[in-house]
């Protein structure tokens, strides 16, 4: 029973907001609050399912197995030819990690938020409402679980069709320009990464004679080094094409503002909390971990474009005059942030820009609710015509400072500790304390991005002073109290907002909770390779700090490849850790045709494959021969 | 220390932090609806509660008679990454920590005790009795958990936590546009500090690969990085210098003082407690608790110094045009944290702490006492429209009177003792920064009594319509306190120091090993042993005559001939327009940092309009151009179908017929 649970967990997790939106068909026209009730309903069952996988994989995963799967949790089906017969396995597979759980759970979690936020918000075609916005769920519960790259790019572009709806109908007055946009722009750049997918597909077909998309083989391929790095830069240049956009980074971000301050509330609230970490999501499970060297050879280059993100748009959203707008602008400087850890490739770093990730979606998700509610209320959105609002409003007062300060890291709140992991991760990125090798990034990238620390308080304070304090200003004839709501937050807005700011507490005070399943997470699947390197030239005195404690299973430390090269740090290539599942032919392929690996990378003067030298300018040429 | 005495420091650490933090969520979540009037008993017992705490570590400590006299005491893991990055939740609690946790709980207790009437009273239509006593509740906690963190993150968390409280308070009035600006003023210069505060955490941890304070203290003191490699002295100079930079911002110095007068926009109570007594004293903690960084590198001591003796004198003289009493009050605290950081930048890190303490007590007695007379002028403050108080306000006329004789150093005062040992250190260390120390203290007593007999001598004027009225028990009892305190904290360090000897432990491998004076006075010990009485007595009668003189001056110049100082004023117009105006430095920062920011932030929000979604628009213009190109051909009409497959079979057959 348990096992079967096990198994079947995320399919059910992924399509019961499905089986809602096929319920709420059924409703009867005109039941708008059954069709609320119904939609809310559903999103709890998924939220409740959710937390019942996090449990089951709690349980798993803290057996300390070494030779653990890549992914928990997980189920197949075949689909496109198979696993045991036929040149192609592409298949229907789900699993999770210690990252896409918590992600799974920041989805559930905000999804039944933002449907309940809409029930005075959304008045007409308020069926076709709920059922797109549970569809979008499916999308994005889909792409965190997905562990067949197909079936992450189908559920990735999935996601596009609910939100245009959403966006184009319900949405502020340019709502058409906007969908269109956010459509095409998002779109356009996800096509390079289909191309990037097929690509990547035929290219373990030439290897391996099967076309395959499974995430683990993949990662496996990638964390072994058998994917030469002119394969790697071009892979990394079409992924990154959809998934910069979606992130978005700089300067791909231009969609991102109109689209936010024209969708509805709740699309903003799953835009920014959820849809955006896509963008992020796509970049930490396949860019860094498939293609490990053409990211640390393009670190610098997506840092730096997030670091000018990160200030550039602070200073854009300082001079905004739409709430909206600067907080729109606020997602595309703190995912700068994000991004910035995630190219330290630390297992801080990255642990802190996964936290990021969440973080952002709790406190950006609540401003945009706060938002919401002010627009409710007023019909406006613009600092010229309202301010004040404190006096009037004591609840909106106090959660929009408590999110403001969440988002501008306050110490003892969650946005601080993502933050000052990111940082410390991008700061010590060049050394090896943490037993990894030395990443691409270091100390002179944390001082500008500290910068965009100052200015975040900069516009996050302006707007509060601007709306909340100083003289009250309201436009005439509002508060419009029509539909239900009060002149402060009503009751259900409250009980809307308290639990993220729980959340927010919660994550500030005690963040282990999560960061201990990202750290696993991270070691298995995202940065294993570089875990077994040793540091040569420099002994450590044994007095001055105690000397790196070897992580590496007993397995794996026998790998440790001691180099005498003048570089005083390499990476030794890691023998991939089988998965327990893992197809027979990897292992053949390398048992059987060593001479075949060593055709393909000949020239490079390093072992026989070279991931080592595949981080040198040498190879990289040798490569494109 | 024995177990017993770790276990009761870790629970009193735990206390101290708890019950304010749970005091300001009480009296929060309470007070609109339940405790109303009564919201302040959370908070005060809380805030007791701290102070008791603070009183058992003290005895504690004081009962340490040999070993260690430093405790850390992991709480429990905050943020850990794999093994060897943990950041703990830890105490640390040795002899600076205990004085400074008396100093903060106990002005804070008083200050909580004045505002029960002092907020009432002073209505305003907020309605926000039971914010203001969750907002100090939990200050308190924040500048505790600054002052017991045991390591760099915890110290930026309370940093940070005060920077929020001070925020929330400055703000407090938030109906008013000046209040709201000042408080959003504050913060953000705070986070310009900050900048360079963080940085100097990320590079301490670059070097060193801890943040624990025992662990990089050691380091630094054996020259060796974390990875056993020698120090840099560049490098540990620039960590000095960064973490400079946050203190500048904390303790209002220069560049970085602006914020500083206008945060007395806040109540009363919060100018005393957060902007004199505590919170702004956070810097000068911070550079005696990093003494082993700062006196690693003699360019930062020097930096340090010449900072803090600049700040106390350009602070003073902005001081001598002021007519708003807070805001003289305020520019004479930046004046005396000026004095504490040219203390620990000459090497007596005691002496600073030592008039942190005494600072603490007569400071926030004047800031209460200037709420007071706020009170009963309803609500004014500018001393050119009252004065003569002397005898509607008799007690609050006492208690003034002794705060500004304490802050003028007139002899035998606490603020005598204290100022007088930074200015002897200075004078051994830098004698320019100890004449500049002597300028200012003349100068301080000056100013000071021109405010007192300003607003409390000569012929009674009142505003029009006010009810004048002495305060109540509630408020004036902590004045009284305070008194005390202003007269009598200084005798703890003449005749045997107890003061410094109880410190002592805390700064003997840094600041007082590194003193390069004290090496030099080794070497006459003969003449150290037997000072001469010019030696040692010369300079307290020099600082005490001027103490003297500048509150003669003032008396001459404000009561007897009260029409020199507008001479004086028509003669330097520009002397005192500079002055008056605080030397425009709001102006230069305006005009230098915020409008090119802001002009800045325009060109982007231009560039994305315009540049990149141009960019992106002429990317999607060439299918769509090629779409209208092609759309020609699909007219639909047969004629053009069937002339377009006449001319590609003529196309083909030529080509074909060629080839």
């Amino acid at each position: 029973m348990i096992d079967a649970m096990d198994s079947q967990i995320l399919t059910l997790i992924i399509f019961s907001p499905l089986i809602g939106a096929m319920a709420l068909l059924l409703a009867r026209k005109g039941d708008d609050a059954g069709v609320r009730g119904g939609a809310m309903f559903f999103s709890l069952v998924t939220l409740a399912l959710t937390i019942l996988a996090l449990v089951l994989f709690t349980g798993q995963s803290s057996d300390d197995v070494p030779d653990q799967a890549r992914f928990l949790l997980s189920a197949r089906a075949d689909w496109i030819g198979g696993e045991t017969e036929g040149a192609v396995d592409i298949g229907y597979r789900v699993g999770v990690d210690g990252i896409s759980i918590w992600l799974l759970v920041l989805t559930a979690f905000l999804s039944p938020l933002a449907i309940w936020s809409s029930f005075t918000a959304i008045k007409t075609r308020v069926r076709e409402y709920y059922i797109l916005l549970l569809l979008l769920e499916v999308g994005l519960l889909g792409v965190f679980c997905a562990t067949d790259l197909l079936l992450f790019y189908v559920f990735f572009e999935f996601t596009l069709v609910p939100l245009y709806f959403l966006i184009g109908i319900w949405g502020g007055a340019e709502r058409q320009r906007a969908a269109n946009k956010f459509f095409i722009y998002t779109l356009a750049g996800s096509v390079l990464t289909f191309a990037g997918v097929i690509y990547l597909g035929y290219y373990t077909y030439t290897v391996n004679g099967v076309f395959t998309l499974r995430l683990d083989v993949l990662t496996d391929m990638g964390q072994g080094g058998l994917i030469p790095l002119n394969v790697q830069w071009w892979l990394f240049l079409a992924f990154a094409a959809g998934f910069a956009i979606k992130v978005p980074l700089f300067p791909f971000h231009t969609w991102l503002p109109l689209a936010h301050t024209e969708a509805p509330t709740a699309g903003s609230v799953i835009l920014a909390g959820v849809l955006l970490k896509l963008g992020t999501y796509g970049f930490c499970r396949l860019s860094i971990p498939i293609l490990p060297d053409a990211a640390f050879a393009l670190a610098p280059v997506v840092a730096v474009a997030a670091i000018v993100g990160i200030i550039y748009t602070a200073l854009a959203a300082w001079v905004q005059r739409d709430i909206k707008k600067l907080v729109a602008y606020s997602s595309v400087s703190h995912l700068g942030f994000c991004m910035l850890g995630l190219f330290s490739l630390k297992i801080a770093g990255v642990s802190g820009g996964v936290l990021y990730m969440v973080n952002h979606g709790l406190s950006t998700g609540a401003l945009f609710l706060i938002v919401g509610c002010i627009y409710e209320r007023y019909h406006t959105r613009e600092f010229d015509k309202i301010g004040g609002l404190a006096r009037k409003m004591p609840w909106l007062t106090f959660f929009l400072v408590f999110f403001t300060l969440s988002s501008i890291g306050l110490p003892g709140l969650n946005g601080f500790v993502g933050e000052f992991l990111v940082l410390l991760g991008a700061a010590t990125s060049g050394s090896t304390k943490d037993g990894f090798a030395p990443g691409p990034l270091g100390y002179g990238y944390v001082i500008p991005a500290a910068l965009g620390i100052i200015l975040g308080a900069v516009y996050m304070l302006h707007m509060c002073a601007r709306v909340l304090f100083g003289p009250l200003k309201e436009p005439p004839n509002t508060p419009d109290t029509s539909s239900g709501l009060s002149k402060d937050l009503t009751r259900r807005e409250i009980a809307i907002l308290v639990p993220i700011a729980l959340c927010c507490v919660w994550l500030g005070v005690y963040p282990r909770t999560l960061l201990g399943d990202f750290e696993t997470a991270i070691k298995r699947n995202i940065l294993m390779g570089p875990a077994s390197v040793t540091q040569v030239d420099h002994p450590l005195p044994p007095d001055a700090v105690e000397p790196i404690p070897e992580e590496a299973p007993a397995d794996r430390a026998e790998e440790v490849v001691k180099l005498d090269t003048r570089e005083t740090l390499s990476r030794a290539i890691t023998p991939t850790r089988p998965s327990s599942d893992a197809p027979a032919f990897l292992a053949a392929s390398r048992v059987e045709h060593p001479a075949d690996m060593e055709m393909r990378f000949r020239g490079c003067a390093c072992t026989d494959l070279c991931t080592h030298g595949g981080r040198t300018a040498d190879s990289w040429r040798v490569g494109q021969q | 220390m024995t177990p017993e005495t770790l276990d009761t420091l870790k629970l009193c650490g735990i206390v101290i932090l708890l019950a304010p933090l749970a005091g300001a969520i009480l009296a929060g979540a309470l007070g609109p609806r339940l405790l109303r009037s009564h919201a302040h008993w959370p908070a005060i017992l809380g805030v007791g509660a701290a102070f008791a705490g603070a009183v058992v570590i003290f005895t504690q400590m004081r009962g340490v008679t040999e070993g260690a006299t430093t405790a850390l005491l992991p709480v429990y893991d905050w943020i850990s990454i794999g093994t060897n990055s943990i950041f703990r939740v830890e105490f640390l609690i040795d002899p600076l920590t205990s004085v400074m946790l008396l100093t903060v709980t106990g002005v804070s207790l008083l200050v909580v005790i004045y505002s029960r009437d002092y907020m009432r009273e002073h209505d305003h239509p907020e309605r926000g009795y039971e914010r203001f006593f969750a907002f100090l509740a939990l200050f308190v906690f924040s500048m505790c958990a600054l002052v017991l963190g045991g390591n760099f993150l915890l110290l930026y968390l309370g940093w940070e936590a005060v920077g929020l409280c001070s925020y929330l308070l400055i703000g407090f009035y938030y109906g008013r546009p000046a209040a709201a600006a000042a408080a959003k003023k504050a913060f953000l210069v705070n986070r310009v500090g900050d900048f360079g505060f963080g940085l100097g955490i990320f590079l301490i941890y670059l070097t060193f690969g801890t943040l624990e304070y025992g662990a990089v203290f050691e380091l630094v003191q054996q020259g060796l990085t974390g990875t056993g490699q020698a120090l840099s002295d560049g490098r540990i100079t620039t960590i000095a210098l960064l973490l400079l930079c946050g203190a500048c911002g904390k303790s209002a110095q220069l560049p970085l003082h602006v914020w500083l007068p206008d945060a007395m926009e806040g109540p009363s109570p919060v100018s005393a407690l957060i902007h004199a007594a505590t919170m702004v004293t956070a810097g000068v903690y911070m550079i005696a608790r990093c003494g082993a960084i700062f006196t690693a590198s003699a360019t930062a001591m020097t930096v340090v110094a010449v900072i803090g003796s600049v700040t106390a004198l350009f602070a003073a003289t902005i001081a001598l045009t002021q007519t708003d009493m807070k805001r003289i009050l305020a520019y004479s605290t930046i004046s005396q944290l000026g004095y504490m950081v040219l203390g620990v930048g000459v090497y007596a890190a005691d002496s600073a702490v030592f008039h942190l303490f005494t600072h603490a007590f007569f400071k926030a007695l004047l800031f209460l006492g200037a709420g007071s007379v706020m009170h009963a002028m309803g609500g004014i403050i500018d001393v050119r429209q009252f004065g003569g108080l002397k005898r509607i306000l008799p007690w609050t006329f006492r208690t003034f009177v002794i705060g500004s004789l304490a802050l003028a150093g007139f002899p035998l005062l606490s603020g005598f003792f204290s100022k007088d040992e930074i200015i002897h250190h200075a004078l051994q260390a830098h004698p320019i920064l100890g004449i500049m120390g002597l300028v200012t203290a003349l100068l301080t007593a000056f100013y000071t009594f021109r405010m007192v007999f300003l607003a409390f001598a000569g012929p009674e004027r009142i505003p029009e319509g006010v009810h004048a009225h002495e305060s109540g028990k509630w408020m004036l009892a902590p004045l009284f306190v305070l008194s005390i305190g202003a007269i009598g904290a200084g005798y703890l360090g003449v005749a045997g120091k107890p003061f410094h000897t109880f410190l002592a432990p805390v700064f003997e491998h840094t600041f007082t090993a590194a003193n390069p004076a004290a090496h030099g006075a080794a070497h006459g010990a003969a003449e150290a042993a037997h000072p001469s009485f010019w030696a040692h007595y010369g300079l307290m009668i020099l600082s005490g005559a001027l103490s003297i003189i500048g509150i003669a001056a003032a008396y001459v110049l404000y009561v007897q001939q009260n029409w020199i100082p507008g001479l004086v004023k028509a003669t330097f117009p520009r002397v005192h327009k500079m002055f008056h105006n605080k030397y425009f430095v709001d102006e230069i920062y305006d005009a230098g940092l915020v409008s090119p920011a802001r002009n800045a932030g325009r060109v982007c929000v231009g560039l994305d309009d315009y540049l990149i979604d141009g960019l992106v628009w002429l990317a999607t213009a060439i299918p769509r151009a090629f779409g209208y190109l092609v759309r020609t051909f699909q007219s639909g009409l047969l004629q053009g179908y069937g002339l377009s497959m006449v001319a590609g079979i003529a196309v083909v057959v030529v080509w074909v017929l060629w080839a």
